[in-house]
């Protein structure tokens, strides 16, 4: 009796498995074909304990593993690698000349404007000097006293006369 | 698990990645299956794989060769599932005895089923195991591990799983009889 427990442990374990050395594994072999107890064990744990595992196939692996490992280590090498931290930085550099035409024709319109500005002001400060000039020719009292005094108001021009 | 030449795994260490995708290609079936069987669920069992192989990929830079390229997938793969599991664990849907369909005797069943009948009745037996357990018996009767290569899987002693695979298989007996009982 002690022999059969003995041998029912093996059974669940290491004969089961074929982790046994062949006298060992002989000599249950030899106990199984005269112990019915046995026997019937045996049969028990390997058809509810063994062979559903054992039958089983293996899981086709889902497509869609490789391609999220192969994103994940991508990733993983653009935040760890310095390379990838100077090509970063370098395509930051690319993406400037997308720009030069928006900063050409601000540079352009600012020039443009402040050309125009000069020009009027210029001509405002003309069309000033003329007025002036006609209203002094045409005022009598203007032109006597400018011929009686001589007198045009700067220094060099003092020098001069 | 396909072996994998050494080249191959010095150049995927280097950053290769085809030579990595030659590693993904010889040991996925292995990882993904355990990952599977332990967590005994396909959508956690799609995000242990890619952690584990994420993990690979990472700690492949300073693997030196000590040991075998394979028991060190085996660990790392049957930790991490483990690991999962035990944070991860869900209730149970499908109570034991419904998997074996009205009166079915097992042995007589398994002439007669399917593959994806098969699995099923997989999956509900190993969920009445813990995720220690589970992981014996995966390496041992679906991947072929040796009681050796288990123990240096799983980082622990031979007479350990020994225990764990005797107290899997009692259990698993015993609720078999329970069922058996409850039909008579």
């Amino acid at each position: 009796m002690k022999k059969c427990e003995q041998i029912k442990d093996l059974i669940l374990t290491d004969y089961i498995d074929g982790e046994l050395d062949k006298d060992l594994a002989g000599s249950i072999e030899s106990h199984l074909l005269d112990c019915s107890d046995c026997r019937a064990f045996f049969k028990e744990v390997k058809d509810n304990a063994a062979m559903p595992f054992q039958k089983v196939l293996q899981e086709p692996v889902p497509s869609q593993l490789w391609s999220a490992i192969k994103e994940n280590i991508e990733n993983e090498n653009q935040a760890t690698n310095p390379l990838a931290d100077f090509l970063d930085k370098f395509r930051g550099l690319i993406i400037f000349p997308k720009l030069v035409p928006v900063f050409a024709s601000v540079a352009l319109m600012l020039l443009v404007g402040s050309v125009t500005l000069n020009t009027v002001q210029i001509q405002q400060a003309k069309d000033k000097d003329q007025g002036e000039y006609l209203v002094a020719l045409l005022s009598p009292t203007s032109s006597s006293t400018q011929g009686d005094n001589n007198d045009l108001g700067t220094p060099i021009e003092h020098y001069f006369l | 698990m396909e072996d994998i030449a050494k080249d191959i795994l010095v150049k995927a260490s280097q950053g290769d990645m085809e030579a990595f995708e030659d590693v993904y290609k010889a040991s996925s079936s292995f990882v993904y299956n355990v990952a599977f069987r332990v967590v005994n669920n396909r959508e956690d069992a799609l995000e242990v794989a890619q952690e584990v192989f994420m993990i690979i990929h990472q700690k492949l830079k300073t693997f030196r060769f000590e040991s075998s390229f394979k028991t060190w997938v085996y660990r790392i793969t049957a930790n991490y599932a483990i690991n999962f599991a035990k944070k991860n664990s869900r209730a149970k849907t499908v109570p034991y005895e419904d998997s074996f369909g009205e009166g079915a005797v097992l042995s007589e069943a398994q002439t007669r089923m399917d593959q994806e009948h098969q699995s099923q009745l997989v999956e509900k037996l190993l969920a009445e195991l813990n995720p220690d357990q589970r992981a014996c018996v995966v390496l041992r009767d679906i991947q072929g591990l040796s009681y050796e290569e288990i123990a240096q899987a799983l980082n622990i002693n031979i007479n350990t799983v020994r225990s764990r695979l005797k107290r899997s298989r009692e259990k698993l007996l015993s609720l078999r009889r329970q069922v058996d009982y409850e039909k008579v």
